[in-house]
């Protein structure tokens, strides 16, 4: 290649980076002031909430902001300028020298192409190669991402492969030309965590095996942790606070880096204290916002004193970290609230739970016969839940986990009546529950509300925000058109809201203050039971932690009871004191959550534990890894539901009889699996290493 | 992602901002239409047609309708100071017949579109909205509808209305007929579109928890929905126009619409048109007032379009 460096010499040198986009509704300082460096072989991590800027610095270094933009600042990529080159120069560079994977593999690889051509273009553009060669070096590259049958997969097209593996594939093409830095953006955000994990360890192994520098994007400071060498956190465009992992997660010189990290849901210490959440309050400043002379994070920070509205912090160094803050020797994990006990007071028993649901089914789609000339002999439904019980008592939590596919929103909905069970029964406070919300009474309406995962499209758009709380409190508490105006604004301020945001429109609010809204609509009936599908997956960490906290609150004073569905494991940690874990439709484990996250457990929740990111660097990556997907099930089979991915399978028993219903020591844990419970402990505490290759989904 | 963002920054609707611009007033509304060039233009010539429909009677030089039948001398004289426009083959000034008769091609087809996008909202959301068996049938009756020759469905409801309905109407029987012929027609298209809009506003949580709470289906549609899909229906309508503009005046044309003496476009058309050779006048005043409209309109709807940030659609 043209030049060779020094270990020494940074290979990406971005200094004083500004980009300012020019829209129709004014200027937004998208990065305002970010320095880094990146040497070969080294992972650096950018972190930050949405909207902080990180991604835009991404873009920057591939010459591929969109729209009108300025760029202010220099990006030296091998000592040249990325941004003073042109058209023809950026070409020769991307996808040669410096590569890009993005978030959703789905929508980077062309659906109407075979991915092994997909591949092979990009080696064609770049690479001076003949025919064979170009073949060869494919299915190598294949290889190099772990993607099992690297001879043949190429004649596949990308909606035959699950997510993991068509992020693989995805990285192939990046790899393709040995680039010398490989930009990853939000890589594993929209994966499941068992194929998060998968595709952490390739991005970990790669470091070591290719001599490139990568950018590692996320949001997700668990994920950072696993991968990166060198952190930079980013808040409202600049870099606030930059160190090696281990010391940034462990002595934090940033008050935003600090609450970062107390916000997220961790498993609880050597000394086995449940802490409580810190949360940081407001939101991102705004990015339209001209830069004063202050510090952009004084209005949230709790050691903000009158010199941080006054003069703006540059970055200097302390102890090894680079810090933009006047008062970094304050900084400490205290800051944000000394971490206190979780109160987990439960309430007590009672002997009709608020939620029984019995033998819970659900299908999609009905049986067809063959259509004239197309299609499979017989269609029949999707078996989206078979047989599923569950009971929620009074005042307590029910977390329920699975994958992506597993059945745990189709449970939430059916529960609440949007889509009919086809079987099973439902009890709410011992009595019998319609399958349609439309045919159930206005009081069982009243005492079971849902939150949904997208705070935007929960309120609607055209009406202010009154409109759903006041019309759920003239409905269901039958207020009249005044007191529920006084009551919204008294529910608005319990979510920790201004009275004065009644009138707004759902647009003018931060994603996380929209979820706030749809809280008190639904606190609103005094609900028994309110069904959280998804409710904070949205959020980032900070806001996720302050809605958390919330949730928790109004279960305290009012005793109501949660379902709360989840794919983070940290969060159903956090809030559950009963688990359920779904896969395909089937109960895989179910009890009380300490029973259900230690040993012994079943294989799945064990898998989905060892996979769930945890922001600390210095913890055991634990081995069980999960490949492909979960199963779309139309037919009943004999064996168990699990046994295609089961990393503990033990033989034919798993394929011909369905598992049986094993009991664990405490009161109401259930497992369904072959293996009896005491060699599973025996098994899960002395975790065996497992080379993983991936395998095809199904 | 970093489009992402900036597209969240810019239009702070998130999910919704193909309806970004729907839920403002109608005046804010009407100012980003005058922001584009083809709305300015097109809403310019609209307004000098709305004021001749309105004032044309009054600003018309002479009777639309007088005949100068004692000197027929003046018949079918070209252009001059008295008559800019010349004359007709009546003698009656071509200028004040063109400005008079704005009015009743603007009224029928203006209302001829509000009754047809009405028609087709209502029905186009609550097939959407309920779904299911009542789809299917709703959905096939209107495919019935659209699979009528819109001239043979005009004649069948004209030739009806003018037997059957015996009372005086104002402004006149027969542009009722070609109101109710524009409203037919124009139903099962637009409640295609809307449905189609309706669909996608359908599965979003705000939907979702309006059923929860247990509102009722006409609330969710008119209530929950409807606001959402105001732009649809805006540029639904306004497209729908110069379809209107040029059905009145294709009706007026075959002798369908509005009836002798009163000056109508169409109507104008065809009575001059065995005079095309020796005065062209009285038959291409009418059809450049008529081409001028249309282009306004569409004009305008372009600038509608924009302003609601719909892609520029075919027709459907």
């Amino acid at each position: 290649m043209t030049q060779s460096l020094t270990p020494e010499e940074p290979l990406l040198d971005v200094d004083g980076l500004a980009v300012t986009f020019y829209t129709p509704r004014g200027d937004v300082r998208a990065v305002r002031d970010l320095s880094f460096e990146i040497r070969r072989g080294e992972v650096l991590g950018l972190v930050g909430e949405s909207g902080c800027g990180k991604s835009t610095a991404a873009y920057a270094i591939m010459g591929y902001l969109p729209g009108i933009t300025r760029v202010e600042g220099s990006i030296l990529f091998e000592g040249r300028d990325i941004t003073q080159m042109g058209d023809s120069d950026l070409r020769e560079l991307r996808g040669n020298r410096i590569a890009m994977v993005y978030q959703d593999p789905a929508t980077s690889l062309n659906p109407s192409m075979r991915i092994g051509p997909q591949v092979e273009e990009a080696l064609r553009e770049h690479l001076d190669l003949d025919k064979n060669q170009v073949r060869e070096r494919t299915v190598e590259l294949f290889e190099s991402v772990r993607l099992a049958d690297p001879e043949t997969i190429g004649r596949r097209y990308p909606h035959q492969l699950s997510g993991g593996m068509q992020q693989r594939v995805v990285i192939a093409i990046a790899l393709a030309c040995d680039p010398h830095l490989l930009i990853m953006d939000e890589p594993t955000t929209g994966l499941d965590v068992t194929t998060e994990a998968t595709i952490l360890d390739l991005v970990v192994e790669l470091k070591d095996r290719v001599n490139a520098g990568i950018l590692f994007v996320s949001h997700n400071l668990g994920v950072i942790a696993r991968v990166a060498d060198r952190v930079a956190v980013m808040y409202a465009g600049e870099a606030v606070e930059q160190a090696p992992v281990r010391e940034l997660f462990k002595n934090p010189s940033h008050p935003y880096t600090a609450g970062l990290v107390s916000c997220c849901p961790r498993p609880p210490g050597d000394d086995g204290i449940e802490r409580e959440l810190s949360s940081i309050p407001g939101s991102v400043l705004d990015a339209g916002l001209e830069r004063e002379q202050a510090c952009l994070f004084a209005p949230r920070c709790p050691l903000a004193q009158e010199a941080c509205t006054t003069q703006a912090p540059r970055m200097k160094e302390v102890d090894g970290h680079l810090t933009r803050c006047l008062l970094s020797e304050d900084v400490d994990a205290s800051i944000w609230g000394e971490a206190q006990e979780r109160q987990k007071e439960l309430a007590p028993e009672e002997p009709v739970p608020v939620l029984k649901a019995e033998g819970l089914r659900k299908f999609y789609g009905r049986n067809r016969k063959k259509y004239m000339f197309f299609g499979p002999s017989v269609r029949r439904p999707v078996r989206a839940l078979m047989d599923v019980d569950m009971t929620v008592g009074a005042g307590r939590t029910l977390g329920v986990v699975g994958e992506s596919g597993s059945g745990k929103s189709t449970a939430a909905r059916a529960i609440v009546g949007l889509i009919p069970k086809n079987g099973g029964t439902l009890e709410l406070r011992g009595q019998d529950l319609e399958a349609r919300v439309q045919h159930r009474t206005e009081e069982q309406r009243a005492a079971m509300r849902m939150v949904f995962q997208n705070p935007t499209a929960s309120l609607n758009p055209k009406l202010p925000i009154r409109h759903s709380i006041i019309r759920a409190l003239r409905k269901f508490a039958g207020l009249s058109r005044g007191e529920s105006r006084t009551r919204a604004e008294e529910l608005l301020e319990a979510v920790g809201l201004e009275p004065s945001y009644l009138d707004r429109p759902p647009s003018e609010l931060s994603g996380g203050q929209q979820q706030r809204v749809a809280l008190a609509g639904a606190f609103a009936a005094s609900p028994d039971l309110i069904v959280a599908d998804e409710a904070v997956s949205s959020l980032d960490v900070s806001v996720q932690a302050q809605v958390l906290n919330l949730l928790e609150q109004h279960q305290l004073e009012s005793g109501n009871s949660y379902v709360f569905i989840t794919h983070d494991l940290g969060v159903v940690r956090y809030v559950s004191d009963d688990i359920l874990v779904l896969y395909a439709g089937h109960v895989a484990e179910y009890g009380p959550s300490e029973a259900v996250l230690s040993v012994p457990s079943h294989p799945y929740t064990e898998a989905l534990l060892s996979a769930a990111p945890v922001p600390d660097p210095d913890a055991e990556p634990a081995h069980i890894r999960l490949e492909g997907s979960v199963p779309t099930l139309r037919a009943a089979f004999t064996g168990c539901f699990f046994a295609g991915r089961c990393p503990r399978k033990i033989g034919d028993i798993c394929d011909t009889t369905p598992p049986p219903r094993q009991t664990g020591t405490d009161e109401g844990h259930e497992i369904y699996c072959h293996i009896p419970l005491a060699e599973l402990s025996e098994l899960q505490t002395d975790a065996p290493t497992r080379d993983v290759v991936a395998t095809t989904a199904n | 992602m970093a489009i992402q963002e900036m597209s969240e920054q810019a239009s702070p609707g998130g999910a919704s901002t193909l309806l970004g611009a729907a839920g403002r007033s109608v005046r804010s509304g009407l100012s980003i239409v005058l922001r584009t060039n083809s709305g300015r233009i097109g809403f310019a010539i609209v307004m000098i047609h709305l004021i001749l429909a309105v004032f044309g009677p009054w600003l018309a030089p002479y009777s639309p309708t007088e005949f100068d039948s004692e000197d027929l001398k003046i018949r079918l004289t070209g252009p001059s100071t008295d008559h800019w426009l010349g004359t007709d083959q009546f003698g009656r000034d071509v200028l004040s017949r063109v400005v008079s008769g704005a009015r009743s091609i603007i009224w029928i087809s203006f209302v001829g579109t509000a009754l047809g996008i009405t028609l087709g909202t209502i029905v186009g959301m609550t097939s959407g909205y309920i779904g299911g068996k009542v789809d299917q049938i709703i959905m096939r009756g209107v495919d019935i509808l659209l699979a009528f020759p819109g001239l043979l469905l005009a004649l069948l409801v004209i030739n009806i209305g003018a037997q059957r309905i015996n009372m005086e109407l104002w402004p006149s029987k027969e542009s009722w007929l070609v109101i109710i012929t524009i409203g037919i027609a124009f139903m099962p298209n637009n409640s295609r579109v809307i449905r189609s809009a309706a669909l996608a506003i359908k599965p979003l949580e705000f939907v979702q928890s309006a059923r929860l709470r247990g509102e009722s289906s006409a609330y969710i549609i008119f209530r929950e929905i409807l606001p959402n899909i105001i732009p649809v229906v805006a540029v639904e309508a306004s497209i729908r126009v110069s379809f209107a503009l040029l059905l009145t005046a294709g009706l007026g044309f075959l002798g369908l619409g509005v009836q002798p003496p009163t000056p109508d476009w169409g109507l104008m058309v065809s009575e001059s048109r065995q005079h095309l050779s020796t005065a062209p006048w009285a038959a291409t005043s009418p059809a450049l007032a008529m081409a001028s409209l249309v282009i306004a309109v569409n004009l305008l709807t372009d600038g509608v379009r924009q302003a609601v940030r719909l892609p520029s659609s075919q027709e459907i």
